[in-house]
């Protein structure tokens, strides 16, 4: 709760520091308010006694490793686009203090305990990344980006509060612990409470980009600006996943007979629209969204499961492709093309070699090769799904199978030999190496974590 | 633990070292790393396991860490690192050799074939088994010929899948067992259907890579697109890695399943042989010829192998380290050929033998022993291996047979066009002195074990009677 205040605040102080012109010390505002916030956050995970049950908020274990991660993108995304926000001076603070501003709408979709303030969160969460994604103002795809994502997610969150208003007909409580003891007594159950449910998967399948909910996903992850999409993949996917997590697993598990059919299906049909749609892409930022497609489709296996054990494994899948998909926005960032092509990736493992290495490091954790952590988030979710639905994992299994194959092109067009003259030239700032080494450390070892 | 320490040690260095000395710095730690292995094997008694690594901790889901050895995984070890020094020796005034990247990567992929080799926990082995798929890749890519993409691509996708039938597998043994330590997922009890599936999804995985007869479409290609390091590697060492995985993992763990599946490994594997070597007659082109031999060749190992006898494991074992080293042989000639000639039709060559005699000389051993004439290790292997299939069904034996005659046919006919007749040129440059010595090495060690094959057999023993016995047992579980 305290990192969540410390974050915002920080915030609000950047904003306000974005007056002086000085983008640099907004960036230092910001770096510190959130590596103090993960301070305040790891020091609650030693801390069991500081947990604080505000109402509609709680931050126990499992809040505290993904808001941990969270933050932990958050810092890497601001750092590494500090190249691209300095840009335009007068406009870094609106940047910076937007994400952070998001980010707080994250945690508190992490941490809600209350559906009052998981809606809450979610608008908190949204609007900034509304505002990122159409702020490159002069640029028609990014208006087109930011007014489509707008549109069609407050659609989705009108949707979303129906269904929450629905399931409030039928219990009569937001609170998550007594929408629990409802829900396993069974007297609520019937159509009313159904068909909320139902509608609250829709919308929130929406915002993570799930088929047939998914159509918003390449538009907009073209449009923006790259080190948003970044923003978009990394932390958004992870506050949506794990309060689909928390809702779905642990609160309306008493009714999973209702919802894990539809979720099987449209699992099934996310991994192939994502993984065969990507077959053909020419555009890296379109590859990655239509990735990132596939990728929740695997994500979505963990909350099929009704265990402890899924919220880490999620955790670890997230975790990967979190780091994987930051390494690569940060690529796209120094490689700088307007054109966004693939092949303006070419040759440059020759022309800088530890660009190459991390970039063919991330690309292979997305892959699924081991020993990276892409692989064992994958593993994990795979195999804590296979006893009870060894077909979903079959086919997710052949999914992987299809991703290897663009994965690949897209390394083999990154390290080819051929016209590495014609290469551009890579000039990544300290920053950008910092993260990149980070992301590299993460990609290798976070697949090792246990708690 | 400094088994395999030494390749990643020695492959960081040769990532700084300058360019005139890296050749060196490859040869050195590949070198250095077999005669370490050499110090494990005098330390060795055949009927102990020795235990390389075993934390006490493990991953939630089973991963256990487990590193060791016994004898069939000690000899794989040895054979590794032998290979890999005669390839970086045979590479040694090559224009590649004094290339960074590529010592590392043929480093690293010995530090990925001694974990393969040594894995006793099977996502271990899983790991370390993808894991030399990145570097083999990147070696074929970086240094191919022009024309290297799609086989690439094909080569990378196919094993990439098999992998991920293993890796199935895995998941379902995961729901029998606490851990995935070898001796966990042994003591495991599996229903029929269950191994049956389970022994599936092993079974793709190391057919393709072998490659077994309708698995096999990759491998032509990319033998012939990779450059001669990467051929090398390819067939004397990564198609090793899945005979070893059929032995030490898929028929272990999965015995119900054995009876149900040999009849179909054994009749694909006699397809191959006959099929291979049926291709291999008609070829011109030189290194697909020898890449179609290969799996002539080691679709009888497999079959072998599925028997799970003695005789036949010992001769599979044999076989497997023959093959290596002829392997190694055949490629490092035709790779002389097509350097020195600019082609690899064997048509437009001719008449070597006259211009370099020394490399005739050489080239005509490497090629008998591939024939398997007697006093070399392919004679005792093949005669093993041929034994048991006869033993297992007549037919069988017969057609198995005709890989002897197929086999010289297809081998002299190409070390006739291609070193006999009137000079096509008019300069041939003879060996250089490394070339020289990986032939003779080669040879030298061919003919010991030839002569003495029962060195191999004890090594190997103790460790087989052991997995065959378990095997047993398991059957009479299920009976």
């Amino acid at each position: 709760m305290d990192a969540l205040i410390v974050i915002f605040v920080s915030g609000i102080v950047a904003m306000f520091i974005a007056m002086t012109h000085k983008p640099l010390l907004v960036l230092a505002t910001a770096l510190v308010g959130l590596s103090v916030g993960i301070g305040l956050m790891v020091n609650q995970w030693y801390n069991p006694y500081l947990l604080f049950d505000y109402n509609g908020l709680a931050f126990g274990r499992g809040e505290v490793i993904y808001s941990v991660a969270a933050m932990t993108f958050a810092l890497l995304i601001i750092a590494g686009g500090y190249t691209y926000f300095k840009r335009e001076p007068e406009h870094t603070g609106e940047y910076i203090s937007l994400i952070l501003f998001s980010l707080t709408g994250a945690l508190c979709m992490i941490g809600y305990t209350d559906l009052f303030m998981f809606f809450i969160g979610l608008e908190i969460l949204s609007i900034p990344v509304y505002v990122l994604a159409g702020s490159k103002k002069k640029d028609l795809q990014s208006s087109e980006a930011g007014l489509k994502y707008f549109f069609t997610g407050a659609f989705a969150t009108g949707i979303l509060l129906f269904g929450t208003a629905w399931v409030y007909g039928a219990t009569g409580t937001f609170d998550l612990r007594e929408l629990s003891n409802i829900l396993s007594e069974g007297t609520a159950n019937g159509p009313l409470l159904f068909v909320g449910i139902l509608m609250m998967m829709a919308s929130f399948l929406f915002k993570v980009g799930a088929a047939p909910f998914h159509f918003w996903g390449p538009d907009v992850y073209a449009g923006s600006p790259n080190i948003i999409t970044g923003y978009m993949a990394s932390v958004v996917k992870m506050a949506g996943l794990y309060a689909f997590l928390k809702l779905f697993t642990y609160v309306f598990a008493p009714v999973s007979d209702l919802w894990s059919g539809a979720l099987f299906g449209m699992i099934v049909l996310t991994m192939f629209v994502g993984n065969l749609s990507a077959l053909r892409q020419t555009k890296f930022k379109r590859l990655l969204a239509y990735s990132s497609i596939s990728n929740a489709g695997y994500a979505l296996m963990a909350p099929m499961i009704i265990s402890d054990a899924s919220l880490f494994n999620l955790w670890i899948y997230l975790l990967g492709y979190g780091f994987a998909v930051i390494a690569l926005i940060v690529i796209s960032l120094i490689v700088n093309d307007e054109s966004d092509d693939i092949e303006s990736y070419k040759g440059i493992g020759r022309k800088n070699p530890w660009i190459g290495f991390v970039l063919v490091l991330s690309v292979l954790s997305l892959a699924g090769v081991p020993p990276l952590a892409g692989f064992f988030g994958k593993y994990m979710v795979f195999s804590s799904a296979f006893a009870t639905y060894p077909i979903l994992v079959i086919l997710a299994v052949i999914n992987s199978g299809i991703g290897v194959f663009y994965y690949l092109r897209f390394v083999m067009v990154a390290l080819s030999s051929e016209d590495a003259e014609q290469a551009p030239v890579l000039k990544p700032c300290v920053l950008q190496w910092g993260v990149l080494a980070i992301c590299a450390i993460g990609l290798l070892l976070s697949g090792y974590i246990t708690l | 633990m400094e088994l395999f320490a030494i390749p990643l040690v020695f492959a960081l260095i040769a990532l700084v070292a300058p360019k005139s000395k890296v050749n060196y710095v490859g040869l050195i730690g590949a070198v250095v790393s077999m005669v370490v292995s050499f110090i494990h094997v005098a330390n060795f008694s055949p009927d102990q396991y020795v235990s390389l690594f075993a934390p006490d901790f493990m991953l939630p889901f089973g991963l256990t860490f487990k590193m060791g050895y016994d004898g069939i995984g000690l000899f794989m070890v040895v054979l590794t690192n032998v290979i890999t020094s005669l390839i970086l020796l045979s590479n040694l005034n090559r224009e590649i050799a004094h290339n960074r990247a590529f010592n590392a990567l043929v480093l690293l992929m010995q530090f990925g074939l001694l974990g393969v080799f040594t894995a006793m926990d099977g996502i271990m082995f899983y790991i370390f088994w993808e894991l030399t798929l990145v570097p083999i890749f990147l070696i074929s890519y970086w240094f191919g010929s022009a024309d290297r993409k799609k086989p690439l691509m094909k080569f990378f996708i196919y094993t990439f899948v098999g992998s991920l039938a293993m890796l199935l597998s895995f998941m379902a043994l995961g729901t029998y067992s606490n851990s995935f330590a070898y001796e966990d997922l042994l003591a495991a009890q599996l229903t029929a259907k269950t191994a049956f599936w389970v022994m599936c999804g092993f079974f793709l995985a190391f057919a393709i890579k072998i490659p077994l007869f309708p698995f096999h479409t990759w491998q032509p290609d990319t033998y012939t697109v990779s450059p001669m390091a990467g051929t090398m590697l390819l067939s004397a060492l990564m198609l090793k890695m899945a005979l070893y995985g059929m032995v030490r993992w898929m028929i272990p763990i999965a015995p119900e399943a054995l009876d149900t599946l040999s009849c179909l490994v054994i009749t694909l594997g006699m397809i191959g042989v006959v099929y291979a070597a049926v291709i291999a007659i008609k070829q011109s082109d030189i290194k697909r010829l020898f890449a179609f031999a290969s799996i002539s060749h080691v679709g009888l190992i497999a079959a072998g192998i599925m028997l799970f006898n003695k005789d036949a494991l010992a001769g599979a074992f044999i076989q497997i380290a023959n093959h290596s080293l002829v392997a190694l042989g055949l490629f490092l000639a035709a790779d002389i050929l097509e350097r020195r000639m600019g082609t690899r039709n064997m048509y437009d060559m001719g008449g070597v033998a006259k211009l370099a005699p020394k490399f005739g000389f050489w080239f005509a051993a490497v090629a008998f022993a591939s024939v398997s004439v007697p006093l070399t290790s392919g004679f005792i292997g093949e005669f093993l291996l041929l034994k048991g299939v006869y033993n297992y069904s007549w037919i069988v034996g017969l057609v198995a047979g005709t890989t002897l005659v197929l086999g010289a046919v297809y081998t002299l006919r190409a070390y006739q066009i291609s070193m006999f007749g009137a000079p096509k040129m008019e300069h041939f440059a003879d060996l250089t002195w490394n070339e020289m010595l990986t032939f003779f090495i080669i040879m030298l060690i061919i003919l010991v074990v030839g002569i003495y094959p029962q060195a191999i057999i004890d090594f190997v023993g103790p460790s087989l009677d052991l997995t065959i016995e378990s095997v047993k047992g398991a059957k009479v579980i299920v009976q």
